[in-house]
């Protein structure tokens, strides 16, 4: 079958009036979840993954997808008004979107914004759909070398590009994969660190992991700080929001730059939607012919980076579908529910469920258009959200995080797992650590062993087998690379140091 | 900051060589086919522990005891209130049920932890448990713990 027929096929599920439902709830839930500020997709996607048990796998990832793509329409609206980004794809759009609202302009920012990140979107879709099969005929071909290398790839990048403190980045991700050894061993059958409690015996479960990171984590992260909002007043009738002739001859092609600089920091592993932006701004502002209003309300400062975010977002669909290994924190989470619905992540996963793959991009341009016009119509219905308090926020959040850990097998044990990790995340978050590559590493733990233990295998215990496959050779030494850097990078300013030392 | 990372260089270096010893000890590291169940886990050991030495050496060279990274005072108080009342919750779940359990739980941080009025403390309280309830006892059919009163 090819693309089209694919597509067709796609659409006829998307547009059932159930998944048609999930689409509107995920991009609906995800405007709300970018819009306010502490709590980002990857939390959304952890604490609604629970609700989707039971659910047709298709209609659960069009849900959680929704999510995803459409916090990164929402995280515009608390940049703009607010000058607090709801997530960190939006911290970049603070600096001109707010000069803008300040200057009365907080509706043609808006509207901008909205209309960049539906053209992003939706070529984002497109680049995807065309993309992914090429991807996948390729890794059709791979061996368990091949498949480690991917996924030692993936860990690596994640990692370097998390955070200042590489050292830390690498801890998280290491710590990570020993959690993820907990468990029966699947090749030997061996139980391995379960101290002799059953509930162990099965391993350290991903959803409560990362509904205490990501969910309880940023709650009690939260909780000590009080944040005081103001909301700049704005108005935002349909007139109000449309850009003008002039904001789009400015726009155009800072949005049609976004787009596709996005969707391809999106396909790589780590770099995901906040790099993207940040790039798109920076390189608006060296193509610009008025660089100084940069920061001033430059409506490019506002086009580009919102449609780069959500070309990333698209972006970060490609390696996760057709290779199994996710690029990001959230994408990350979306594999951990994949395996739960009992698909298996892969190339194969085109083959065997298109049905999955193929209703879910359909789902992705209805949800793009569901999101324009949410994003247009109902803006002022999003700005009243903003004025819940946190102080009544947070402990609903908490609530749904108990109870959505618990729905998952109906098991206290889980909850005070999910506790425990709450409190870790805490701390990792306040340390600077990452959890994303922590969680990252549990995901993908079990396959990376299985590739390495399989290799070894082939190879007869000899490292080479890495290096004298091409494809294998070429994403080895790209993680070998991504691993050095920062290395290489803490030690010259280690040696800087106590030169700058031994001088003084 | 400093300090902390000190700390946690050190504990992250033990928990590192236990990880491995464990894994030598008690899992094969090789066998007839090749890498065993224990393969893996010590070179986690091995890899954690160089970090964690990373980590120790890099903050004992930097200057100061840097910031601290826990709140203090109110922000410190707020903390530890809504960690205990969770842990509550969690300990309570047998007795109290989820559905009145939340309830009570929203109530107490709403009416005695931020000083919300009783009305909208137990609005807030009664919607969420009602919710609660529709979502995942009517319409998900997860057998919550219920509690001692049947509900």
């Amino acid at each position: 079958m090819g693309v089209l027929d694919n597509l067709v096929m796609g659409f006829s599920i998307a547009l059932t009036p159930f998944n048609l439902f999930m689409a509107l709830a995920g991009v609906t839930v995800g405007t709300f979840i970018g819009a306010l500020p502490g709590i980002g997709p990857v939390s959304g996607v952890a604490l609604l993954l629970p609700l989707t048990f039971g659910m047709p796998p298709t209609s659960a990832i069009i849900m959680l997808a929704g999510i995803y793509y459409g916090s990164q329409y929402g995280g515009t609206i608390t940049s703009v008004l607010i000058n607090t980004p709801g997530e960190s794809a939006s911290v970049v759009t603070c600096i001109d979107g707010y000069q803008m609202a300040l200057q009365g302009r907080a509706g043609p920012a808006l509207g901008i914004a909205t209309f960049g990140s539906f053209i992003a979107g939706t070529l984002g879709v497109v680049l995807l759909m065309l993309m992914s099969p090429t991807l996948v005929r390729w890794a059709l071909s791979f061996g368990p070398p091949e498949t480690f290398a991917l996924m030692f790839l993936g860990l690596t990048t994640v990692t370097g590009l998390t955070g200042e403190h590489a050292v830390k980045g690498y801890i998280s991700m290491v710590f990570g994969l020993m959690l993820s050894m907990v468990g029966f061993d699947i090749i030997s059958g061996d139980a391995r660190y379960t101290g002799n409690i059953p509930e162990m015996l099965d391993g350290i479960d991903f959803l409560p992991v990362a509904i205490g990171l990501f969910g309880m984590g940023e709650v009690l992260v939260g909780a000590e700080n009080v944040v005081d909002m103001q909301i700049l007043n704005a108005r935002y009738g349909l007139r109000d929001v449309l850009p003008s002739a002039a904001d789009w001859a400015r726009s155009w092609w800072a949005i049609a730059r976004g787009s596709v600089l996005g969707f391809f920091i999106g396909i790589l592993p780590g770099a995901g939607s906040t790099i993207a932006s940040f790039l798109s701004y920076s390189v608006e502002k060296k193509v610009a012919r008025h660089p100084e209003e940069f920061g001033r309300g430059a409506i490019e400062g506002v086009a580009g980076p919102e449609s780069a975010n959500n070309a990333a977002s698209a972006g970060a669909m490609v390696p996760l579908l057709s290779l199994g290994i996710p690029g990001s924190g959230t994408t990350a989470i979306l594999l951990g529910g994949l395996m739960m619905w009992g698909l298996r992540p892969g190339p194969l996963l085109f083959e065997k469920n298109p049905d999955f793959v193929w209703g879910l991009i359909a789902s992705m341009y209805v949800g793009n258009v569901m999101l324009v016009i949410l994003n247009i119509a109902f803006i002022p219905m999003f700005v009243r959200a903003l004025r819940l308090p946190y102080n009544i926020l947070m402990p609903l959040i908490i609530v749904f995080c108990i109870t959505g850990t618990y729905a998952y097998q109906n098991r206290v044990w889980d909850v005070g797992v999910m506790l425990a990790f709450g409190v870790l995340g805490y701390a990792m978050k306040k340390l600077d650590y990452s959890p994303a590559a922590l969680t990252l590493a549990l995901v993908l733990g079990p396959l990376a062993e299985r590739a390495l233990r399989q290799s070894l295998i082939i190879s007869d215990a000899g490292l080479g087998i890495f290096f004298l496959r091409p494809i294998s050779a070429v994403l080895t030494t790209a993680a070998l690379v991504a691993v050095a850097v920062p290395v290489v990078r803490t030690l010259v300013g280690l040696a800087r140091r106590r030169r700058a030392s031994a001088w003084a | 900051m400093r300090r902390t990372d000190q700390v946690s260089g050190l504990v992250l270096l033990v928990f590192a060589v236990w990880f491995s010893a464990v894994a030598w000890t008690y899992y094969p590291y090789w066998s007839d086919t090749g890498p065993g169940s224990a393969f893996l886990p010590v070179w986690l050991g091995v890899a954690m522990g160089a970090l964690a030495l990373l980590l120790l050496v890099g903050a004992s060279r930097r200057e100061g005891p840097g910031t601290p990274w826990l709140p203090e005072g109110d922000g410190l108080r707020k903390l530890l209130v809504v960690l205990g009342a969770v842990v509550l919750f969690i300990l309570a779940l047998p007795v109290a049920g989820m559905i009145l359990g939340t309830g009570l739980f929203l109530v107490g941080i709403l009416r005695f932890l931020e000083r919300y009025p009783w009305l909208q403390s137990l609005g807030i309280a009664v919607a969420t448990s009602l919710a609660n309830y529709l979502v995942f006892t009517y319409w998900l059919r997860v057998p919550f713990p219920v509690s001692l009163l049947g509900f």
